[in-house]
């Protein structure tokens, strides 16, 4: 099943990435305060759909799921529950410094404090929190990123996937996500792309 | 459609103390002695009467303070943990939209125990207090049947509000931070604006 | 038994087959939804299209706020007290500053005063905005949020040139304001508003008269009158419903006392009366707004208190309440005389809209207008959680 290694790129590689660079749709999940500097970027003044991206509401069709600034535990639930349905290749992008190392929450009981230790994250943004023109510039770092083929971190859910696994654990227990991440991973080969 | 029109002393369900003339703070507390015959109020600024309120007598009060003096509004109902003295101090802001006037109510219970009962049968706003109190500080409110999880529904802790929980030791066991080996020293010397040891380097 | 499907003839297609006695269902709807500003989930139980129960579900934006002022200094918490409310958050700061002066009894100099009160009234605006605009989100009506959303934004232009930032401001501290007004701010200030009085016509044109609007709102969501007060109804949602009951006007702060506007209120207690409310309430913003500007005195800005790291409020408790956009917004303090709060206890508007006034309101809705209730109520997640 793994005749083509992941890693290669090929021109027909390259003309798919630069055409995927330039439809990316969010996930509409605005889960943290965060979540007030979307609208401005997405409405008529600063205009993110001129470059394709769109918000959407299905999981099921969408490639960036955003996480704007703090995630509670509880929430945490629900969007590891969401990346999981979200079809690959998909990108998360952290947004706000919250995100990155607790930023003012740091001392709280209930949010998360460090996003990719739960997720595999392609992009920060920081700031608390970054205004709209910063959002657009890191939405088209991504889509250099894609068109450069380097934004696989959606690989390394599956390769890493125990990692991820026990720490979600540890934050907020056992669920069940109705996605069998290893047999996913192996019947599609992405296991074995580097070895 | 019908628009009918709406007069403020017609609404039904108002109680009729809650119309007419606007009463002094003076005049408050005077009602309070003689209706009510609590005494422990006073005035401590313009529209703020406050006082303290034995707990088994908090219910009847509230119903007082409704039926007879005409106070409708149930602003908040705070809670806080005195430690040191090992209760739990209840405060009842009720804001009386015909005078202009908040009086808040205080309670102290016991902290062990810490039950009181509840007021969700006269203010349907004290629900969302209660269960909060509940879920933060512990505490049981008799009569109140709508005491469940709400806010913090995969909480196994102890209640957070409580003095004795550390919010930033329990952070700091439970999450995990990045740590950052980043020399920063060496970047500084290199090309910042900075005075190590008494010099002044500059970039370049 | 009776056949549950015959056929013209008289056969019956599916025989042994029963009608499901339980008529009603369960339809959860989820944390990012459009009717709300933020991730507050509604589990509903339906029969048909119709609303039997509904159970609100908060916690999505629990940061432990209360938890987190006890553990910093009073003047560090003024960089996080603003999050409390994200769409409207100069209420939160000039709240948690002014029971702070309350309880040490520290004067604000007047030009401070107005300066606050210009602040909140230009917040008042960005938020009622942001309203409308979402209201036409949750009815199918796109292109108000696209309109209000942009010229919201060129508040928030005034808001980045006086404090530094556009959404959170850290600029009301406890003692007065931080900063005082840029060289040509009046003018600017003046421009957005014949701006924005501009733009309310062709609100009126495009929104507020759309046949769509008038058809989908009118009578949806009616708030009973007489159970407006014991539900604990306050701000916009109570105007609507007749009762001509503000903070500004019952329990003046700041400069509130001097100045002179009206409280806009209507009959119906619909959604529709309460978006006309909030749009009159916009006029009357700009009026107080210009008002301040002729008025405001010369003067410090910012009555200077000590070293915050060693800065110690005597012992005592305040209540202080005000007018926020979405109702009565109202922190209790308490201090027990050391460097950090003992006790902020933050009463939100929304903590009486968005959970019982709405689980009121939603029993025998339809199911295509709870979006629309939930948002007319304006009722601010991150308030109920903090």
């Amino acid at each position: 099943m793994a005749e083509k290694l992941l890693t290669q790129r090929n021109a027909w590689d390259r003309v798919l990435s630069s055409l995927k660079k330039r439809s990316l749709w969010m996930l509409h999940y605005c889960t943290g305060c965060g979540a007030i500097e979307l609208p401005p970027t997405m409405t008529a003044r600063y205009d993110m759909e001129r470059f394709g991206i769109m918000p959407m509401v299905t999981p099921r069709q969408a490639d960036i799921l955003l996480i704007t600034g703090y995630l509670s535990v509880k929430t945490l639930k629900r969007v590891i529950l969401i990346y999981e349905q979200m079809q690959s290749p998909k990108y998360v992008v952290g947004f706000g410094s919250c995100t990155i190392n607790g930023g003012m929450y740091w001392n709280s009981y209930s949010t998360i404090k460090s996003l990719d230790q739960y997720l595999p994250v392609e992009l920060f943004l920081a700031g608390c929190m970054p205004r709209p023109e910063a959002i657009i510039a890191g939405f088209n770092a991504l889509m250099d990123k894609i068109d450069q083929g380097k934004a696989n971190s959606w690989e390394d859910y599956y390769k890493n996937y125990e990692f991820y696994r026990k720490n979600q654990q540890h934050a907020f227990g056992d669920i069940e996500t109705h996605h069998d991440i290893p047999s996913d991973g192996a019947y599609f080969g992405i296991l074995e792309a580097d070895k | 459609m019908n628009k009918p029109t709406l007069d403020r002393a017609n609404v039904l369900a108002r109680p009729p103390a809650a119309v007419g003339k606007p009463r002094s703070a003076a005049d408050l507390l005077s009602a309070m002695a003689d209706e009510l015959g609590i005494k422990t109020f006073f005035q401590k600024a313009p529209r703020r009467i406050e006082g303290t309120v034995a707990p088994e007598l908090l219910h009847s009060f509230a119903a007082n303070l409704r039926n007879r003096l005409g106070v409708e509004h149930l602003s908040a109902i705070s809670c806080v943990d005195w430690i040191d003295q090992g209760q739990f101090e209840l405060v009842y802001h009720f804001w009386s939209y015909r005078d202009s006037t908040l009086m808040s109510a205080k309670v102290r219970i016991d902290r062990a125990t810490a039950q009181m009962d509840t007021i969700t049968d006269l203010w349907q706003p004290a629900s969302f207090f209660e269960r909060d109190i509940h879920e933060m500080f512990g505490v049981y409110f008799r009569g109140n049947g709508d005491l469940e999880k709400y806010i913090l529904s995969d909480w196994n802790g102890p209640p957070p509000m409580r003095k004795d929980f550390v919010s930033r030791d329990f952070a700091h066991e439970h999450f995990q931070f990045k740590t950052y080996d980043v020399p920063w020293d060496e970047r500084i010397q290199g090309g910042y604006y900075g005075s190590r040891n008494g010099e002044e380097k500059k970039n370049g | 038994m009776d056949s549950l499907i015959t056929a013209n003839d008289g056969r019956d297609i599916m025989p042994g087959a029963r009608a499901l006695e339980n008529r009603e269902y369960n339809l959860f709807i989820g944390p990012n939804h459009p009717g709300i500003e933020g991730n507050f989930a509604l589990k509903l139980t339906l029969e048909g299209d119709t609303i039997v129960k509904a159970k609100t579900e908060a916690g999505f934006l629990h940061r432990g706020f209360e938890k987190l002022m006890e553990e910093r200094l009073f003047m560090q918490n003024i960089a996080i007290v603003a999050r409390i409310c994200v769409p409207d958050p100069d209420p939160n700061e000039e709240n948690y500053a002014r029971a702070v002066e309350a309880i040490a009894g520290i004067e604000v100099p007047r030009r401070a005063q107005f300066i606050r009160v210009l602040v909140l009234e230009l917040s008042r605006m960005a938020s009622h905005l942001f309203t409308f605009g979402g209201h036409g989100g949750t009815i199918g009506l796109y292109t108000m949020p696209n309109w209000t959303v942009s010229d919201r934004d060129r508040i928030l232009d005034l808001f980045e040139e006086l404090t530094g930032a556009r959404v959170y401001h850290l600029y009301n501290i406890p003692g007065g304001v931080r900063r005082d007004l840029p060289q040509g701010f009046e003018n600017r200030v003046k421009e957005v508003l014949f701006f924005i009085e501009d733009r309310l016509k062709e609100y009126d044109e495009l929104f507020f008269n759309n046949r769509v609007l008038l058809e989908r709102s009118v009578g949806v969501g009616v708030l009973p009158q007489d159970r407006a007060l014991e539900w604990g109804a306050t701000g916009a949602n109570l105007r609507a419903a007749g009762f001509a009951y503000d903070v500004r006007k019952d329990d003046p702060y700041e400069v509130y006392g001097e100045l002179e506007f009206e409280i806009p209120t209507a009959t119906d207690s619909d959604c529709y009366s309460r978006l006309i409310v909030r749009r009159r309430e916009l006029e009357q913003s700009i009026r107080i707004i210009r008002q301040i500007l002729d008025k405001m005195p010369p003067g410090p800005v910012w009555n200077k208190q000590p070293n915050p790291l060693k800065w110690r409020v005597p012992a005592g408790d305040a209540y202080v309440r005000t007018e926020s956009s979405k109702g009565e917004y109202a922190y209790y303090m308490v201090s027990d005389g050391g460097v950090r709060p003992y006790r902020v206890h933050v009463r939100g508007a929304s903590v009486t809209h968005g959970v019982h006034i709405l689980e009121n309101m939603l029993r025998g809705a339809r199911i295509e207008d709870a979006s629309q209730i939930m948002f007319s109520l304006d009722a601010c997640p991150p308030e109920v959680d903090r």
